[in-house]
């Protein structure tokens, strides 16, 4: 089982869309590996990607391929994983900020929390206060992604973040915004709880904010 | 730069500048083209984007008051914030001071490349705020018309995560897809020199190797950019602008028969004049953000005497920023990139 994982994981880093497709329904054949074995492979995959792009390796277009890996995947495994998961990563909801569509980003990362075994809820792009808020109540979301490319997106980001104060909803919701441009210092200055900019970061601060 | 000539050479207009760094003759003083468009316009006048969006007249009237005040050498014209995808038929959306948004692809598939929307540059009214611009400030300033290369059209109207999927999925219908957007760019651009413009600025924002790698740079960008410059700049000088690092594919960018390479802030200028020789003009690269929106003036100071030191001394440089001035950016930081501008670049 191990082999097959470990070639899926490759297959997943390689962009290898059908390869990772027949890997999957292998490893639903095979049968014995568990729910936690097949999102660390997937997350590790998703990492591994996030490294070639941050040393030039890969480009866009090369993430975007594993990312499209990752969901035809998931299609095919995900009733296996179904069965057999029993620790949820944590509920997501995510999307990319009003005044906003850049979407390369927030797919691939969406992707990425796929693979690493969250349950999430896209909302796409140009997203709306009201939207963001009606979705973290209605499915009791444990993490709210907030993906905004550049720094211009604030006033957007600053309106989510006292909605969510003035309906109470702070204490059990950790907000992470995420995009190229995001630093400490605009974390601080918008009040999120945590930031990222990259499929690695994304990944470590989600972990990190809900415990795991 | 500063004093290295002694007395001086004889004061130039704006537009003689701009002419004199493209004819390879040295200047009075480094020209100052910032990239200053229909998105930090509109609130020199008091307007917002969403007025000028469609609004010729507003456009105009937010470009020229942006000149006016700075006191720079030449003015982008562009057709309206919303017209390039528009072009196409893609519709487009802008609330306030947001930046404009496509809201919907027009291509999902091969199927929908013959509904492409027959390119029409003079429609409603688009080529107005050009127009307008050549006349009120053609004479003395250069005039830039703005135009998007068939790798960018292409993009827009498949959606970019569609155009960069395709990259291994079918990279045939990206061909397809960047043939079928070639027309638009040539008839923006020959309607941008009908209009009177000095010269085009082909903008191939995507193509940038922060972006896609350079072998798909050369497969798929480099040969529409060689095509349509081939096309165009028989009539007026073209000005190739490719956001983000474009280090890896200056050699390719110097191939494309531009007379001018638009760079952005992370291209050393120095490394690029040496892989580009000394026949073509640089125009750059001051960080938009990290300088121009969150620099101090100090910092703009700074990074305007590095870039005249990098890639002034023989002429063939336009002082500009690297990429769009961003709305938030100090209305003193825009006045220093002229002053420091100036005070730095006498020859």
């Amino acid at each position: 089982m191990s082999q097959t994982l470990e070639q899926f994981k490759q297959a997943i880093v390689a962009g290898d869309v059908d390869g990772s497709v027949a890997l999957s329904a292998a490893i639903i054949a095979e049968g014995d590996a568990t729910a936690e074995q097949i999102t660390d492979h997937l997350s590790a995959a998703m990492e591994e990607v996030g490294s070639r792009y941050e040393t030039g390796e890969y480009f866009i277009p090369e993430m975007l391929r594993s990312a499209e890996a990752v969901e035809r995947s998931l299609a095919v495994l995900e009733p296996y994983l179904f069965e057999r998961q029993h620790d949820q990563g944590g509920v997501v909801v995510m999307g990319t900020v009003k005044g906003d569509i850049h979407n390369i980003g927030k797919n691939i990362i969406v992707s990425a929390l796929k693979a690493a075994g969250y349950e999430v809820h896209d909302l796409g792009v140009n997203v709306s206060t009201a939207k963001f808020i009606d979705k973290v109540k209605q499915v009791d979301a444990d993490l709210l992604l907030l993906s905004a490319f550049t720094t211009s997106t604030r006033p957007a980001l600053l309106e989510i973040l006292a909605v969510l104060e003035d309906e109470g909803l702070r204490d059990n919701l950790k907000v992470i915004s995420g995009g190229a441009s995001h630093s400490p210092e605009f974390a601080r200055e918008v009040g999120v709880d945590g930031f990222a900019v990259d499929v690695k970061s994304t990944l470590a601060v989600c972990r990190k904010l809900l415990g795991d | 730069m500063e004093g290295s000539s002694g007395a001086g050479r004889e004061p130039m207009t704006p537009k003689q500048r701009f002419q004199a760094v493209l004819a390879g003759d040295i200047p009075d003083t480094v020209p100052i083209i910032p990239v200053i468009d229909g998105y930090y316009a509109p609130q020199v006048i008091g307007r917002a984007n969403d007025e000028c969006f469609m609004d010729g007249g507003c456009l105009a009237a937010a470009l020229e008051g942006a000149l006016e005040r700075y006191g720079y050498d030449g003015t982008l014209a562009e057709m309206g914030l919303g017209s390039h995808p528009n072009v196409l038929g893609c519709p487009v959306e802008v609330e306030g001071n947001d930046v404009p948004l496509v809201v919907d692809t027009v291509v999902r598939d091969r199927r929908d490349l013959e509904k492409l929307a027959e390119p029409d540059p003079w429609s409603e009214r688009k080529m107005e705020p050009v127009r307008r611009l050549v006349d009120s400030v053609g004479a003395g300033h250069a005039v830039l018309g703005s135009v998007r290369s068939p790798f960018e059209y292409a993009a827009t109207v498949r959606g970019l995560v569609g155009f960069m999927t395709d990259f291994y999925r079918d990279p045939e219908f990206v061909h397809e897809l960047i043939a079928a957007t070639k027309p638009a760019t040539l008839a923006v651009g020959r309607a941008l020199i009908e209009a009177g413009v000095d010269a085009l600025v082909i903008k191939d924002s995507f193509a940038s190797s922060s972006m896609i790698s350079p072998d798909h740079y050369r497969r798929f960008a480099f040969p529409a950019e060689a095509e349509v410059i081939g096309e165009l700049a028989g009539e007026v000088p073209v000005i190739l602008h490719i956001c983000r690092n474009s280090m890896p594919i200056l050699a390719e960018m110097a191939r494309t028969g531009a007379a001018v390479l638009e760079l952005d802030s992370p291209v050393d200028l120095a490394g690029a004049r040496r892989v580009v020789g000394e026949g073509i003009v640089l125009k750059g690269n001051i960080d938009a953000v990290a300088v121009m929106e969150k620099g101090s003036v100090a910092d703009v100071e700074q990074a305007v005497r590095v870039a005249i030191e990098a890639a002034a001394a023989e002429g063939r440089f336009i002082l500009s920023t690297g990429d769009s001035i961003p709305l938030a950016a100090p209305e003193e930081n825009v006045a220093a990139l002229v002053e420091y501008g100036r005070k730095y670049g006498r020859y």
